[in-house]
């Protein structure tokens, strides 16, 4: 009895077994057909497992809908830019081999490539690089992020090609490009200010595309460009092969395919200690809690040159309407502390929103934390006892709740509310709060942070009267003379710690885990997203 | 039958479009849109998230918008993908199948464990099985999804190297089944954990109201072999409310899941959801929903069908007993 009824649970068993595996195997092929496009040519291909935790968008480059730095570093590889950029604003031949400025300032002379090619084998010219920005400002083609564009002369101010006129490149020859601008422009501030918007596009292939239709066609589901990586396939938002483009200008990638998988970021650091991932993005960041995780696998962890984020304090200058207000919760703030809190020792505090060891730097900011004299500015604002909101995403929560005991301490009501970050940035933008957490990438540029946000088309603290700020910022914008821009960054940066309409609360330096199994990554211009790949090389 | 199911397919259609109302209204009241999260949020002009807004037909009233949308749906459109300007339809279409084996993998594992330890643990409830089947549901019910990724991803990938801890393939890997398998095992043994504490507690729990009736008693008395007692007649007259657990996992495998998915960088479902929601890609959002819906709705039906099938007393015009 005993045994037919094991042998009955055997049989039951093996008949479960069975029915699992038919169904595994079923779907397996099923996949294995779908997965075919991943496969390489062959079966010793070199790939670089690389990770990102973000998607991209669409891989038409001039329509991010996020217009997030996920996007851009993607681009980077499939489109050619014009220079490669790094974080302490060096500027390093790509497309473009060499560089000029001309017209006292108002023009750049761009000398391209004459090695660079799309991937379908046409010579890449100066005439692809006007086309594509004729088609770009053009104001029936949809695309995103035109703003950038209002820089050349012929644009509106929203980037779009005014009726009658032509946008401001010309191709003086089929490998010189020439750029002319509104205000005058220092050719390494214009590509480390626009290089990573700025793509050539296979014009020729885009003739029988409407400009209206440009952004929707289905060429971008199987893109061509001239970057140093061809594209192969992709799913959506999850998985995108490239591979190397042996004809790329700058040398070919050392590998056969480059897989890009999007994961959570809490996975990013295990998959590569793993061996699932070769690298992951931006430049194998990770915190300094985790230094030592990858140290103890056999990672070297190397520091940035220079700092990779900025935190601040957005403040509503609505509702915070007095600048005594403001600074008391400048001088209310312990930023030492939250600083260390949030970054371990990897951050400098700073009193200022320009990156430290470039010229128009200040000095190294000393702590404002002062409590007596905070409450003192809140009595002289007459500050009533109402209750401010503080937005922030969950990440940086703990970090809001630090900033809350903090003006607590000097008798500031404050509500925290948790969100995500659109509903924060939206919140801050129509006034739904009152302060918020952020955090940026900043650029060598004196203008980076204030000349996006202290403008009449984006005004995200609500400040009253931007006039001050205006005249300032285009001032520093139309002046070359290197001492006399440093006076005017300086008048900026006194007028905006009188009026303090945000805090700047610290640069944060990053973490890169080095991959083991690739060499030659510049690992802090991923910064600046662009990422050396043509240097790359496999090496297990 | 055909009246039966002509007559639940009719009943089920107003509930679909109540859904698709209410979950388009609700995303629709989320106080940010994709325009407010374009350029990371605050660097964008007014303008320029005024002409996106314009370009996405964000600026029309939402009942305008909702309409629009059930319009293009009526004619087989699920539209543009705010995000990526792709079809709707075929970035669902490259999500389901991969959905299906992870999530159906893991589904259908937990059913081959969690029946017949059920069975077992009802049958026995304080022997090796019942304690078996007792930790087996603490654990499932007691550990979040993301906490039992995190940890099988820490002992099975960083601790001992076994298995990967991210991707459904290797790159170059071929996609073979052997290497879809290998990439398998973690995620769903997440999936198949988390869904087995249901199983093994309603198969217990129905088993054990069955076995203590009177003509299990009575098969007993009779001599019957105990397996024929505990699996003929216990486990069969069991057997309803166990496919209503199971059937009920159905939308489950084909929405995917969305912690798991995310974190093993899973292209299924469920991480195209978590991207979606996050990026306020209401069009996707609403794709996902339809197909959801869909099945959530044949799952009902589905359901009725087995029920009568099983139980022929119900009759099909609901005559019944």
């Amino acid at each position: 009895m005993k045994t037919q009824r094991k042998t009955r649970l055997a049989v039951l068993a093996l008949a479960a077994a069975l029915v699992g595996s038919l169904l595994l195997s079923s779907c397996g092929q099923q996949e294995t057909q779908t997965g075919d496009q991943t496969q390489t040519q062959s079966g010793q291909a070199v790939n670089v497992n690389y990770g990102i935790s973000n998607p991209w968008d669409s891989l038409m480059p001039y329509y991010s809908v996020s217009g997030s730095n996920y996007s851009r570093i993607i681009y980077d590889k499939i489109y050619d830019r014009l220079a490669y950029v790094q974080p302490d604003g060096t500027c390093l031949p790509r497309a473009a081999s060499s560089w000029e400025s001309a017209e006292e300032g108002y023009a750049i002379v761009f000398h391209l490539d004459e090695k660079a090619a799309f991937h379908d084998g046409t010579p890449v010219t100066a005439q692809h690089w006007v086309d594509t920005l004729t088609l770009i400002t053009d104001p029936a083609c949809q695309i995103l992020g035109r703003g950038t564009f209002a820089c050349l002369t012929g644009t509106d101010e929203e980037g779009a090609v005014q009726a009658g006129q032509k946008v401001g490149a010309e191709a003086v020859d089929e490998h010189t490009l020439k750029l002319t601008f509104k205000n005058p422009v220092v050719p390494e501030e214009f590509l480390v200010d626009k290089n990573r918007e700025l793509y050539v596009l296979p014009t020729h292939l885009l003739t029988d595309i409407a400009p209206a239709d440009l952004v929707t066609d289905d060429f971008w589901l199987s893109p061509v460009g001239s970057g140093p990586c061809k594209f192969v396939s992709e799913v959506s938002g999850s998985t995108l092969v490239l591979e190397s483009n042996p004809d790329y200008q700058l040398g070919a990638p050392g590998f056969d395919t480059l897989t890009i998988t999007v994961m959570d970021k809490s996975n990013l650091l295990t998959a590569l200690i793993s061996g699932d991932l070769d690298y992951y993005a931006f430049g194998g960041s990770i915190t300094e809690e985790n230094r030592a995780v990858a140290e103890q696998a056999g990672f070297t962890v190397q520091e940035g040159t220079v700092p990779s984020t900025f935190y601040e304090l957005m403040l509503n200058n609505e509702t915070l309407s007095s600048p005594q207000l403001r600074q008391a919760i400048n001088a209310a703030l312990d930023k030492d502390l939250l600083c260390q809190q949030s970054t371990g020792t990897l951050g400098t505090v700073t009193d200022s929103s320009i990156l430290p060891g470039t010229d128009y730097a200040g000095p190294a900011a000393q702590s404002a934390y002062d409590p007596d004299k905070a409450k003192e500015l809140l009595a002289q604002a007459g500050y009533d006892g109402q209750t401010y909101t503080l937005a922030c995403t969950s990440q940086r929560a703990s970090l809001a709740a630090l900033i809350q005991q903090n003006l607590e301490a000097v008798g500031l009501k404050v509500e925290i509310e948790t969100v995500d970050s659109a509903t924060m940035f939206a919140g801050m933008n129509d006034g739904t709060y009152d302060m918020g957490v952020a955090s940026h990438t900043p650029t060598s540029l004196p203008l980076w942070f204030t000349g996006a946000r202290l403008t009449p088309q984006n005004n995200i603290f609500r400040v009253g009267d931007l006039s001050t700020y205006t005249t300032l910022i285009n001032a520093i914008g139309q002046e070359t003379n290197q001492t006399a821009r440093i006076d005017l960054v300086d008048e900026l940066e006194a007028y905006l710690k009188q009026q303090m309409p945000f805090v700047p609360l610290w640069f944060g330096d990053a973490l890169h885990v080095q991959s083991n199994t690739v060499t030659g990554i510049d690992y802090p211009s991923s910064a600046c997203c662009n990422e050396n790949v043509w240097q790359w090389q496999k090496t297990v | 039958m055909t009246n039966y199911l002509v007559k639940r397919v009719l009943g089920a259609l107003p509930v679909f479009f109540g859904i698709t109302l209410i979950v388009f209204f609700l995303m629709n009241m989320a106080p940010a849109t994709i325009a407010d999260a374009a350029g990371g949020g605050e660097a964008s002009s007014a303008a320029a998230r005024a002409a996106l807004e314009a370009n996405l037909g964000l600026d029309k009233p939402v009942p305008v918008r909702y309409l629009l949308w059930l319009k293009a749906l009526l004619s087989g459109e699920l539209g543009l993908s705010y995000r990526t300007g792709q079809p709707v339809l075929g970035m669902i279409g490259q999500r389901v199948l991969p959905s299906l084996i992870l999530t159906g993998t893991g589904v259908v594992a937990a059913v081959a464990i969690g029946i017949p330890l059920g069975v077992m643990a009802a049958w026995k409830p304080g022997g090796r099985w019942g304690k078996l089947a007792g930790g087996l549901t603490l654990l499932s019910f007691s550990a979040p999804g993301f906490f039992l990724c995190v940890l099988l991803i820490y002992f099975f990938s960083v601790r001992l190297g076994w298995l990967p801890a991210a991707g459904m393939y290797s790159a170059g890997g071929g996609g073979s089944l052997g290497d879809l398998l290998y990439h398998l095992l973690l995620p769903a043994g997440v999936v198949c954990l988390s869904n087995l504490g249901s199983l093994v507690r309603q198969t217990s729990s129905a088993c054990g109201e069955v076995l203590g009736e009177d003509y299990i008693r009575t098969a007993r008395a009779k001599g019957l072999p105990e397996g024929t007692v505990v699996w003929k007649h216990g486990f069969r007259t069991a057997l309803l409310p166990v496919v209503t657990t199971v059937l009920n996992h159905i939308p489950h495998i084909i929405g995917g899941s969305l912690v798991v998915e995310r974190i093993f960088g899973w292209p299924g479902m469920g991480s195209l959801l978590f991207t979606s929601v996050s990026s306020r890609d209401y069009t996707v959002i609403m794709g996902i929903t339809v197909v959801i819906a869909l099945t959530v709705l044949a799952t009902g039906i589905l359901m009725d069908i087995v029920y009568r099938l099983a139980d022929p007393g119900v009759g099909w015009g609901g005559e019944g007993r």
